[in-house]
C-alpha cells in the first residue's frame, strides 16, 4: 500500500505533474478560464490560476508567493514588480488592451451621449453615476482622465458612487440603481442587464493594457510553453471573442 | 491631529464613528427583545429566527451587501416602500452605511446579551412575579441590571464589527465621501494603489486605537455594573 502511495505520489511522478501557477487579474476570469481549457485539450501540462486584484496579487508576488506568471489588469503593478526584480524584464509585453464604454440599465436606458453634456445631466438627474474607485482601481483612474478630457468632470463628480471594483459598478447599473456607469467594453459585454450608450475615444486616457510577464522564480519549459500559448492565434481568438483588444492590431 | 491627516481622511473617520455608533444605538433595542425571545420564550419558528439572526456571520459580507441592495436600493422592493411611505433613502447614503453595519454586527451583539439572560436565575424573575410586579417591571427591576454587563460587551462587540465593517458597506451603499466613504474603505482605497502602504496604514492605527478605547471603555463599564450587582444595589 506504501509502496503504491509511493509510487503515484513520488519524485518522478510530481516533477511532471508541477502546474504552471499563474496569477492574473479578475477581469480576465471568463477569458483565460477559456484559454486555459483550450490549452488544457492539447496538453498535460496543468495550469492553475489564482484570480483577485491586480493589487492583491502584487502583493502576494513581493511576499513570496509561489506564482510562475502574472497578468496584471495596468502597468503600474507591474512597474512596481519590475522595480523589485520580481520579473524577468525581457519577458515583460502587452497581452491584452481594453476600452472604456458608457453604460445604462437595458430596462431603463436613456440616450445620454459623451459629446452632450445635457444629455448626461438629463439621465442621471440627482442620481449616482456608477464607476470603480477613481483614485484607486484601474477603471475608475481611466474613466476619471476621459471625464476630465472630455471637459465633463465636474459636473459628474458629486454624483459619483465608487464601487471596489469595476464588476461592483457593472451590477449597480444592471440592477437600475444607477442610471450611467463606466465600464470596460468586456464587462459590458458580460452582461445583458445593461446596455452599451457610447464608447470613450482611447486617445483620452493612458492605455489600457494587461501586460503579462514570467516571475523571476526558476522559469522551467512548462512554464515558458503555457506563457508562449498566451500569445497564439488559438488564444488571441478567444481573448478577441470576449471583447479585449490585441495591442498592435488595427482598432487600438 | 490635522496636520497627519487630510480632510477627506477626517472625513472618514468622523463618518466610521457617526455610522457605528448609530448602528448600535439603533440596534440595541431590537438585540435585547430578540435575545430575550431567544432565551426566555417558546414560540413557533424559534430556530427560523435564530438562524436568521446569525445569518450575516455565515453570509460572506458582499453578498449581505447584495441582498441589501436589493431588498433596499431604490428599485428593491423594501427600499421603494420606505422611500415613497417614510421619504427614507439608504441607497448610497450614510443611513444606509447604517444599516449595513447594524445588520453586519447584529447577531454579535445579540449572542452576548442571550448569554447574559440565560445566566440569570429564573426563579429570581418568578420571585419578583408572585411578589406582584409586572412582566415589565420584573424585566426592568430585576433582569435588566443583572445583564447589564452583557449588554456593554454586546454593545461593545457590535461597536467594534460596525467599525470594521467593510464587504456589506461597499457593495451596498459603494464609497462615497463623506456619504459613505467610512475608515475600511479609505484603506482599501489606499491599498489599491502602489505606494499607497503609509496612508494606509495611519488609517489603520487610528482604527486600532478606537476599538483599543472602546475595549477598555467596556471592560471599565462592566466591571463597575458587575460590582454594583455584588453590593446588591
Amino acid at each position: 500500500m506504501l509502496a503504491l502511495a509511493l509510487g503515484l505520489f513520488g519524485a518522478p511522478v510530481s516533477l511532471a505533474a508541477e502546474p504552471v501557477v499563474v496569477f492574473a487579474a479578475a477581469s480576465l476570469k471568463t477569458a483565460l478560464d477559456e484559454v486555459a481549457k483550450t490549452y488544457a485539450n492539447n496538453t498535460s501540462i496543468g495550469v492553475t490560476i489564482s484570480y483577485a486584484g491586480s493589487s492583491a496579487l502584487a502583493r502576494q508576488v513581493e511576499n513570496g508567493a509561489p506564482a510562475d506568471i502574472f497578468i496584471s489588469a495596468n502597468s503600474a503593478w507591474m512597474d512596481a514588480l519590475g522595480e523589485q526584480g520580481l520579473i524577468v524584464p525581457e519577458s515583460r509585453r502587452d497581452l491584452l488592451g481594453n476600452r472604456l464604454v458608457l453604460i445604462a440599465p437595458t430596462a431603463n436606458a436613456s440616450n445620454a451621449q459623451l459629446a452632450d453634456p445635457d444629455s448626461i445631466a438629463g439621465a442621471l438627474r440627482g442620481e449616482r453615476f456608477a464607476m470603480a474607485l477613481f483614485n484607486a482601481v484601474p477603471a475608475g483612474i481611466y474613466a476619471r482622465e476621459a471625464l476630465e478630457a472630455l471637459g465633463l468632470w465636474n459636473m459628474v463628480q458629486p454624483h459619483i458612487a465608487q464601487t471596489s471594483n469595476v464588476r461592483a459598478a457593472l451590477r449597480l447599473v444592471s440592477l437600475g440603481e444607477a442610471p450611467l456607469g463606466i465600464v470596460y467594453a468586456t464587462d459590458a459585454r458580460a452582461d445583458t442587464g445593461v446596455t452599451v450608450l457610447d464608447q470613450f475615444p482611447p486617445e483620452l486616457h493612458a492605455p489600457i493594457l494587461y501586460p503579462v510577464a514570467l516571475l523571476s522564480r526558476e522559469v522551467n519549459h512548462d512554464t515558458r510553453e503555457f506563457y508562449e500559448y498566451l500569445n497564439s492565434p488559438e488564444a488571441t481568438d478567444i481573448f478577441r471573442a470576449h471583447g479585449f483588444l490585441i495591442p498592435g492590431e488595427s482598432g487600438e | 491631529m490635522s496636520d497627519w491627516f487630510g480632510p477627506e481622511e477626517m472625513q472618514a473617520i468622523s463618518l466610521s464613528l457617526k455610522v457605528a455608533l448609530w448602528a448600535v444605538v439603533l440596534s440595541l433595542p431590537f438585540g435585547i427583545f430578540t435575545a430575550y425571545a431567544l432565551a426566555r420564550w417558546q414560540f413557533r419558528g424559534k430556530q427560523l429566527l435564530n438562524g436568521l439572526v446569525h445569518l450575516p456571520l455565515i453570509l460572506p459580507p458582499v453578498v449581505t451587501g447584495y441582498l441589501l441592495l436589493l431588498l433596499f436600493g431604490r428599485r428593491g422592493p423594501v427600499g421603494a416602500w420606505l422611500e415613497e411611505t417614510l421619504g427614507l433613502v439608504l441607497a448610497f447614503r450614510w443611513t444606509g452605511a447604517v444599516l449595513a453595519a447594524a445588520i453586519m454586527a447584529f447577531p454579535l451583539m445579540v449572542r452576548a446579551i442571550r448569554l447574559a439572560i440565560e445566566a440569570v436565575d429564573p426563579r429570581l424573575e418568578e420571585a419578583a412575579a408572585t411578589l406582584g410586579a409586572r412582566r415589565l417591571a420584573v424585566f426592568t427591576t430585576i433582569t435588566l441590571p443583572m445583564i447589564l454587563p452583557g449588554i456593554i460587551t454586546g454593545a461593545i462587540l457590535a461597536f467594534a464589527k460596525a467599525m470594521g465593517e467593510f464587504g456589506a458597506t461597499i457593495t451596498f451603499v459603494s464609497n462615497i465621501p463623506g456619504q459613505t466613504q467610512t475608515l475600511p474603505s479609505a484603506i482599501y482605497a489606499f491599498l489599491q494603489v502602489p505606494g499607497g502602504e503609509a496612508s494606509a496604514l495611519r488609517l489603520v492605527l487610528i482604527s486600532v486605537a478606537i476599538a483599543l478605547g472602546a475595549l477598555f471603555f467596556s471592560e471599565y463599564l462592566s466591571r463597575r455594573a458587575t460590582a454594583r450587582i455584588g453590593n446588591g444595589q
